[in-house]
C-alpha cells in the first residue's frame, strides 16, 4: 500500500506532453498494445485535433541477457494504428486531451496467420504550463532563456482487447488491460530555428484481479504490473521556406524506457520487467499560419546487443496531420 | 462546456463497447467440469495426441509422461515474455524436478526443421527441454492454448494445470502435487 502510494505520489509530480515521435507500443503479437501519445495545445490556440496512422514492424527481440534474437524464419509481423486525437484549452494554462488508437495486428509466422483489428488503450490527459517559452529570435538577456515547462497527469483507459477478455489468442490482443497513471514533465527551448526538448514520463499501473486468461476462466488472482519511467531527448532546426513564412522543422530524438517488474498476488515476478533504448527522427510541414501540420516520423530499435531487454525490436514509421483552432 | 459535454459522451460510448478490463471481475466463474471427462481442462483427461519433436521423433500423450510422475508444456512463439518465461523455466523450475519431462510447444514454425532452427537460434536447443513441433496445432487445440500457456499432465493423463505462465509459484505448486 505504502509503494503503491509513493508510486502515485512520483507519477503526480511529474507532468508534461508527449513529443512529436511515434510511442513505444507493445507487440501485437505477444504484449498487447496501442497507446498513443497525448496532445499539446499551442500556447495561441483553443484547440488541436490531430490525426496519425503509424506502422510497427516487429524484427526480434533483446532476451534478458540483452541479447539480440531474431524473429523465426518466415515470420513477418506488423501492427498498425489509427490514432484519433483532441486537445482543447480549458484555461489559461490549462488544457487537456485525449487520443483513441485503433489497432490493426497483421502477424504472419511459417505455421500460423492472423489478422485482427480492435480499438487499443485510450489515454485522457490534463496538462498545465509552469513557464512559457517565449521562443526567442536572438537572447539579448537572460530572460529568453527560460525554457517552456509543462507538468501533467494522463490516465491510460484500458479499453483495448487484453489478455483477460473473451480472446483466446495472443494474436488478437490491442490493450495491456490496466489503468496506468502517468506523471509527465515536458521541458521546451526554442531560440529559432534550433529547439530542444526534454519528456519524461513516469507511470504506475494499478493493481487488478484476473479471472480468465485468454477466454478460459481461471482461479481468480491479483496482478500488477511494474512502474514504467520514459525519457526522450529531442533537437531540431526549423527550415523557413521562401518568403511565406511556410516551414519543414527535422527532429532527431533519443528515448529511454523502462518498466520494472510485475507482481502477482503482491508478490514480484523477477526477469518480468524490460527496457528499450531507441532514436527517431522526424520531418514536420507547417503553414504560414500555422493552422495546418503534416509530419512523419520513423522511431528505430537498434538491432544490436544491449540496446533492450526482455523487449520486441521494433520500426515506427508515423505520418500525422494535425489542425490547431485559433 | 459543450466540448467537454461531447468528449464525456464520446468516452462513455468507447467505454460501454470494451470488454471486462474496465471494471475487473474477481469472481471465479471456472465452469463445472467432469472430472476424468477427455479434454483440455483441469482435472480432465487429455485427448491423446501424436506430434514431432525438432528431431522427427513422435511423442504421444503417452509417450510424454513414460517413466515420469508427469510432463509440462509451454507453449512458445518465440517472443520476448516466452523467453523470460522458458529461462525460468530452464533456470529455477526444472532442475527441481528432474521426474518430469518439460516440453516446449512451438505453434508458429511451419516445420519440423524450422522448429528445430528456433529452438537453436533462442538458445534452446537440448537441455532440459525437448521442443515439439505443433505444425498441425494439434496440441494448441486441444488445450486451447496461446503464448504462456502452460499446460500440467500426470502420469495418468489427467491435466493438473492449464494457465498462463505467471511467475512460476502456481506451477512449482502443481509438481510437487504430482503423484
Amino acid at each position: 500500500m505504502i509503494s503503491n502510494f509513493t508510486s502515485y505520489a512520483m507519477a503526480a509530480l511529474l507532468a508534461g506532453a508527449a513529443p512529436l515521435f511515434p510511442t513505444d507500443s507493445f507487440a501485437a503479437s505477444c504484449c498487447g498494445g496501442g497507446s498513443a501519445a497525448s496532445l499539446t495545445v499551442p500556447k495561441y490556440a483553443v484547440a488541436v485535433a490531430d490525426l496519425s496512422f503509424d506502422t510497427e514492424f516487429y524484427d526480434g527481440y533483446w532476451n534478458q541477457n540483452r541479447k539480440y534474437i531474431p524473429d523465426p524464419p518466415g515470420s513477418n509481423l506488423r501492427q498498425y494504428r489509427l490514432n484519433a486525437g483532441a486537445g482543447y484549452r480549458f484555461a489559461k494554462d490549462w488544457q487537456a486531451s485525449i487520443s483513441l488508437p485503433y489497432v490493426w495486428n497483421d502477424n504472419s509466422y511459417s505455421g500460423v496467420s492472423s489478422q485482427t483489428n480492435g480499438l487499443g488503450d485510450t489515454t485522457v490527459s490534463v496538462m498545465y504550463e509552469v513557464l512559457d517559452d517565449n521562443s526567442a529570435w536572438r537572447v539579448r538577456d537572460i530572460g529568453d532563456m527560460i525554457p517552456g515547462v509543462s507538468l501533467g497527469l494522463s490516465l491510460l483507459l484500458p479499453t483495448g482487447i487484453s489478455p483477460y477478455d473473451n480472446q483466446q489468442s495472443s494474436f488478437d490482443i490491442t490493450g495491456r488491460g490496466f489503468y496506468r497513471l502517468d506523471g509527465t514533465l515536458l521541458v521546451e527551448k526554442t531560440i529559432r530555428p534550433w529547439n530542444a526538448s526534454l519528456a519524461l514520463a513516469y507511470g504506475s499501473y494499478l493493481e487488478r484481479t484476473i479471472n480468465r486468461e485468454y477466454g478460459k476462466y481461471v482461479e481468480p488472482y491479483k496482478k500488477d504490473l511494474g512502474d514504467r519511467f520514459s525519457a526522450t531527448i529531442s533537437s531540431g532546426y526549423a527550415y523557413v521556406i521562401g518568403s511565406g513564412g511556410d516551414s519543414v522543422t527535422g527532429t532527431v530524438s533519443y528515448t529511454y524506457m523502462n518498466e520494472a517488474d510485475a507482481s502477482f498476488n503482491g508478490k514480484q515476478d523477477s526477469g518480468s520487467g524490460f527496457n528499450k533504448q531507441s532514436v527517431g527522427m522526424a520531418l514536420s510541414y507547417a503553414n504560414n499560419d500555422n493552422n495546418w501540420s503534416a509530419r512523419i516520423g520513423w522511431n528505430h530499435a537498434i538491432k544490436e546487443n544491449g540496446w533492450g531487454e526482455n523487449f520486441p525490436a521494433t520500426d515506427v514509421i508515423s505520418m500525422g496531420v494535425r489542425y490547431v483552432f485559433l | 462546456m459543450y466540448s467537454f459535454r461531447l468528449v464525456g459522451l464520446l468516452l462513455l460510448i468507447i467505454m460501454s463497447g470494451c470488454g471486462d478490463n474496465l471494471i475487473p471481475s474477481g469472481e471465479d466463474k471456472r465452469p463445472p467440469v467432469l472430472a476424468g471427462s477427455s479434454g483440455g481442462s483441469v482435472t480432465q483427461k487429455a485427448s491423446d495426441f501424436s506430434v514431432s519433436d525438432s528431431n522427427g521423433n513422435a511423442v504421444t500423450l503417452a509417450s510424454s509422461t513414460a517413466g515420469k510422475r508427469g510432463a509440462v508444456l509451454y507453449f512458445t512463439m518465440w517472443c520476448p515474455i516466452c523467453d523470460s518465461h522458458m529461462n525460468n523455466l530452464r533456470a529455477y523450475i526444472a532442475p527441481s524436478y528432474p521426474d518430469v519431462n518439460f516440453y516446449l510447444v512451438d505453434y508458429v514454425s511451419g516445420s519440423i526443421s524450422e522448429v528445430a532452427g528456433s529452438a537453436s537460434s533462442n538458445g534452446y536447443a537440448g537441455g532440459v527441454f525437448t521442443t515439439l513441433a505443433d505444425t498441425d496445432h494439434i496440441l494448441t487445440t486441444i488445450f486451447q492454448a496461446t503464448m504462456g500457456t502452460t499446460v500440467v499432465i500426470d502420469s495418468s493423463g489427467i491435466i493438473r494445470m492449464n494457465e498462463d505462465y505467471r511467475d512460476g509459484a502456481n506451477l512449482r505448486a502443481n509438481l510437487s502435487a504430482l503423484p
